[in-house]
């Protein structure tokens, strides 16, 4: 990946972003009565504001981008990069099921999920590890800080 | 030699999880309850702390208050709602979600949509400006400066919309005066550029009154309850005015019942009500809220329609305050 | 009135739970410092969602020992493993790296934490005598002069701080847009909310700050390869008599910390500055026979001392003025907010014992810092072998749970993640994070304020020009921007680019 393509990654994010302020702006807050007015009444002005400005910044700085004939290309070693990704898939698939089926049944395989994905192969060790971790938090904040867990539609929770 | 030594710790951990589930069956409660306070930390948070540390000792488990703010109370109000109605999700019902916001058409719910535990608290608002005023002395006379001056006066009275703002507004709307809200995020702000001479008059509810007395002319208790006038050492109230606002009892003022969901079942509601009613009889507590400058309420569960129901008719009445105010400042630009 | 506030703090600091948890936050600080990539802003982060369920005095003890501890800490790993645990010790590295080579690691970091705490009581010193003085001069400041003084610190920050300008401002207004989610305050309309109850109150700080710093670095880590490596380090054991060798550098102290508070106090600067600059002025005050780069005492005790005394610094406009000096601190006035507390002269006016308490936990931290820091540096060499790929998912969890507990919704989790897509593209494509922070705090006080001081004003914008210390502000404000822009013409590069540290 280049730098070039990363500086329109970016110019794509805060276009959407600008897109749905302006959008917004047009439909729900014109609706709610809210995007005219003295200060008193008009929300939309600021956030209008603000979002020219990322527009007008994004601009200058693509166009920098362009200008500068610097060129870097980043190269992550595919291992690296499967890594990531599988990290970020792990987390996202935890976090899913976070809510079904509760904090019990989902961390401990997170964790030795993430371990395996960092490479650890010693099973046994790693089970140990994951469940100290899981049940371990889960202790100090149920016990101490007074959380409620999300026990999932199984309703486990832990009466410490 | 490692995968025995696993397979034992995902007995372990199977043993574990069983355990944990036979105990869902458990005489209710068997866990933390959790009190979804509608504010964000401050004297009513304290205050709800206070009560719900109380109840959950009577209850044998802890009572965590969980602070949503957002929307006017609306945003505690819809969390709640979307918990299971199991008892382990109480609501600290304040007048702005549970009554008020529902009149102004921001939200679809009635206070007879939920089942009530006890009345908790009430605190009384009023109107103050700085003892340094040479305009005015008294309110009477502010309102007589504010006729001959439209749009000048410029008040707060905390957030847009609340209740204090629909008591002046229909306090200034019954003389005639168009003044310019100016909401403030914390009320503290707006009592410090009260001070500094920015605003003109302020709504003083009795935390800030007891924290800095000579800093303030209290000019009138939107309240017309003794009790109220007492906590602002005899300051004139609505019950001195010459006009009648058609304000009673704890229509002018902040006050919440806790409530809960209405499919919660009634044996965990019987448990939750006389917990809470026990709570709100032991003197420490009481004593602690008084401290505060909050009024701890007597009434239970079966006296919630016959209370809440006039609020909801009183400020139903004078809905259309706001609206005027609104108006008349279009107007006026 | 400040020897009473100081006293009334005294009850509220001397409970176990406060001085238990100062202590702790001290230990996690330094830990937070020296583990590589983490630091005394993540270590806030992360505990943040622990730390506003606790009494506010002990609340604000953990968070800022771990500031203090973090701003220390990173000093560790430099001298013994030569990465700098934050960018805060990449200074220390010049001298404190060679002491290691020369046999002299335990003595190198006695002197980093040495030079650590006095710095970090000479700020406090600042911090005590010169915050009130600041809050009653600002208890006159109206809305004008708050809007007026966030687009200060805004420009400040992205001007000063490091890295290219434009990308700065880009960031700080991304944190300004983010603030505005939620329910408007004036309309009390529902702006980006998409229909939904969640987004009522905007996205919760900390969920979006966990997700841009902490889950986008975890994936940082994760692209490393030295996941399961245990490093090998010596177990060193400083002494006590490392704290009289350093205070033979008394006027390096001083003049280091100094600095230190300087920038601290300034918006946007901050550590790193504050350490580059008493590094280069130590280095050229030296003495004949001090070898700075070869391994000088003074080296270390110059970026020790000016990066813990910018703490007591930048907290001195955060509390005093609420307008946070860097991303750490912008974080502890989050947390001051969600414990329900306003920072600016009414804090100082109503709440004089909690201030007080706060000055009092800053300074025990400063001494915690001396004695953990001494007597717990092998225990924190033991940590630094613990391979990363331990440390991921213990981070992982801490994340889930913590946002989970905000307020115990899935929901934030959900935000958490979002935004550690977000953190991850910023990151690559070079855009700061720290901005996106102070900018979703100073935003509703750039917006409240502005639209207060609008509505207040019977003359439009002249409001602003009407009050002195609001016109001041104006022309700050806009020899801030000329300069910006003299400077971006001039140097076009720095501009645009980053530039490198």
């Amino acid at each position: 990946m280049t730098s070039r393509t990363l500086a329109l990654l970016v110019t794509a994010f805060f276009a959407v972003i600008v897109g749905i302020v302006f959008q917004q702006i047009h439909t729900s807050m014109h609706e709610q009565g809210i995007a005219s007015g003295g200060p008193y009444d008009n929300a939309a002005a600021y956030p209008r504001a603000v979002a020219i400005a990322i527009a007008a910044l994004v601009l200058v700085q693509l166009l920098a981008d362009f200008i500068s004939d610097r060129k870097e290309t980043m190269r992550l070693p595919p291992d690296a990069f499967k890594r990531a990704v599988g990290l970020l898939v792990v987390f996202a698939v935890y976090l899913c099921c976070l809510g079904p089926l509760g904090y019990h049944l989902t961390t401990t395989p997170m964790v030795f999920a993430i371990m395996f994905i960092c490479g650890a192969r010693q099973f046994g060790k790693m089970l140990i590890a994951a469940l100290v971790m899981s049940f371990g938090f889960a202790f100090v904040f149920e016990k101490f800080l007074n959380v409620v867990l999300p026990g999932g539609v199984f309703r486990l929770n832990i009466p410490w | 030699m490692k995968l025995p030594k696993s397979l034992r710790t995902i007995a372990a951990t199977a043993a574990i999880v069983t355990m944990s589930a036979g105990s869902a069956i458990a005489e209710f409660p068997e866990r933390t309850i959790e009190l979804i306070h509608p504010w964000g930390p401050g004297n009513a948070m304290s205050v709800s702390q206070l009560i719900a540390k109380a109840m959950g000792e009577e209850l044998g488990v802890d009572m965590p208050v969980i602070s949503t703010p957002g929307a006017a109370g609306t945003k505690g109000q819809k969390t709640a709602m979307s918990r299971p109605a199991d008892g382990y999700t109480v609501f600290d019902g304040y007048v702005a979600p549970l009554v008020l916001q529902p009149i102004l058409g921001n939200a679809d719910w009635t206070f007879s949509d939920f089942k009530p535990l006890n009345a908790a608290v009430s605190n009384a608002f009023a109107i103050g400006g700085r003892v340094d005023e040479t305009r005015w002395s008294n309110f009477e006379e502010m309102m007589e400066y504010g006729r001959a001056n439209p749009g000048e006066l410029r008040y707060s009275s905390g957030s847009r919309n609340n209740l204090p703002h629909m008591v002046i507004a229909k306090v200034l709307q019954s003389y005639g005066v168009v003044a310019q809200n100016i909401p403030y995020t914390q009320d503290g702000n707006a009592v410090k550029d009260l001070k500094s001479g920015v605003l003109d008059f302020s709504f003083i509810n009795v935390g800030n009154y007891i924290q800095d007395k000579p800093a303030f002319n209290i000019m009138l208790v939107l309240s017309e309850l003794p009790g109220a006038k007492a906590s602002y050492d005899g300051a004139p109230s609505i019950a001195d005015l010459d006009i009648d606002l058609g304000l009673s009892g704890l229509a002018p003022m902040g006050w919440t019942w806790w409530i809960v969901h209405k499919d919660t079942p009634d044996d965990v509601t019987e448990k939750l009500r006389s917990a809470m009613s026990a709570a709100m009889q032991r003197p420490d507590v009481r004593g602690a809220i008084e401290k505060v400058g909050f009024v701890p309420l007597e009434w239970d569960h079966s006296q919630y329609e016959e209370v809440v129901g006039p609020v909801l008719d009183q400020l139903s009445a004078m809905g259309n305050a706001l609206k005027w105010e609104e108006e008349e400042l279009k107007k006026l630009n | 009135m400040l020897f009473e506030s100081l006293l009334a703090g005294f009850q509220l600091f001397l409970t176990p739970l406060a001085i238990g948890l100062t202590f702790i936050g001290i230990l996690i600080g330094l830990l937070v410092g020296a583990m590589p990539g983490l630091g005394p802003l993540m270590g806030i982060i992360l505990l943040l969602p622990v730390a506003i369920g606790l009494p506010p005095v002990a609340a604000m003890g953990f968070l800022i020992a771990i500031f203090v501890g973090g701003s220390c800490g990173g000093s560790i790993s430099a001298i013994l493993l030569r990465i700098p645990g934050t960018p805060l010790a990449a200074a220390t590295l010049f001298d404190g790296y060679p002491m290691a080579q020369k046999g002299r690691a335990a003595d190198a970091i006695g002197i980093a934490i040495s030079a650590s705490a006095i710095g970090g009581l000479i700020g406090g010193v600042v911090l005590i005598s010169a915050s009130p003085l600041l809050a009653k001069f600002a208890s006159g400041f109206a809305p004008p002069e708050y809007a007026m003084l966030a687009i200060t610190g805004l420009f400040a920050i992205a001007i000063i701080s490091g890295g290219s300008l434009i990308k700065g401002l880009i960031s700080g207004c991304f944190g300004l847009l983010l603030a505005t989610i939620g329910t408007d305050e004036f309309s009390t309309g529902y702006r980006f909310t998409f229909g939904t109850h969640h987004m009522l109150n905007g996205f919760h700080i900390v969920a979006v700050v966990v997700g841009l710093f902490a889950i986008s670095e975890m994936v940082y880590q994760v692209i490393g390869n030295d996941l399961l490596k245990k490093p090998d380090i010596k177990v060193e054991r400083p002494g006590f008599g490392s704290l009289l060798r350093t205070l033979r550098h008394w006027g390096n102290l001083i003049r280091s910390s100094a600095i230190g508070v300087f920038f601290g106090a300034l918006p946007g600067a901050g550590g790193v500055i504050s350490s580059f600059s008493a590094y280069a002025i130590a280095k050229s005050a030296a003495k004949e026979g001090e070898k700075y780069g070869e391994g000088a005492e003074g080296g270390v005790v110059a970026t020790e001392s000016a990066n813990n005394a910018t703490v007591g610094g930048t907290l001195v406009p955060s509390l005093a003025l609420g307008i946070p000096g860097d991303a750490s601190s912008a974080m502890l006035l989050g947390a001051l907010l969600i414990l329900g507390f306003v920072p600016g002269p009414i804090l100082f006016e109503q709440e004089p014992e909690f201030v007080g308490g706060i000055f009092l936990v800053y300074m025990a931290s400063n001494v915690f810092l001396l004695f953990a820091g001494i007597l717990a540096t092998p225990f924190f060499v033991y940590v630094l072998r613990i391979p990363k790929f331990y440390l991921i998912p213990i981070i992982l969890i801490l994340c889930s749970i913590g946002t989970f507990a905000l307020q115990a919704s899935v929901f934030d989790l959900m935000v958490m993640f979002g935004f550690g897509l977000v953190g991850i593209l910023f990151r690559a494509a070079n855009y700061p994070l720290a901005p996106i922070v102070i900018g979703i705090i100073l935003g509703p006080i750039l917006e409240n304020n502005l639209r207060r001081a609008l509505l207040i004003s019977r003359e439009g914008y002249w409001i602003f020009l009407d009050r002195p210390v609001s016109a001041t502000l104006v022309c700050v404000n806009v020899l801030l921007v000329a300069g910006a822009l003299y400077y971006a013409c001039r140097n076009r590069k720095r501009f645009f680019t980053k530039q490198e540290v």
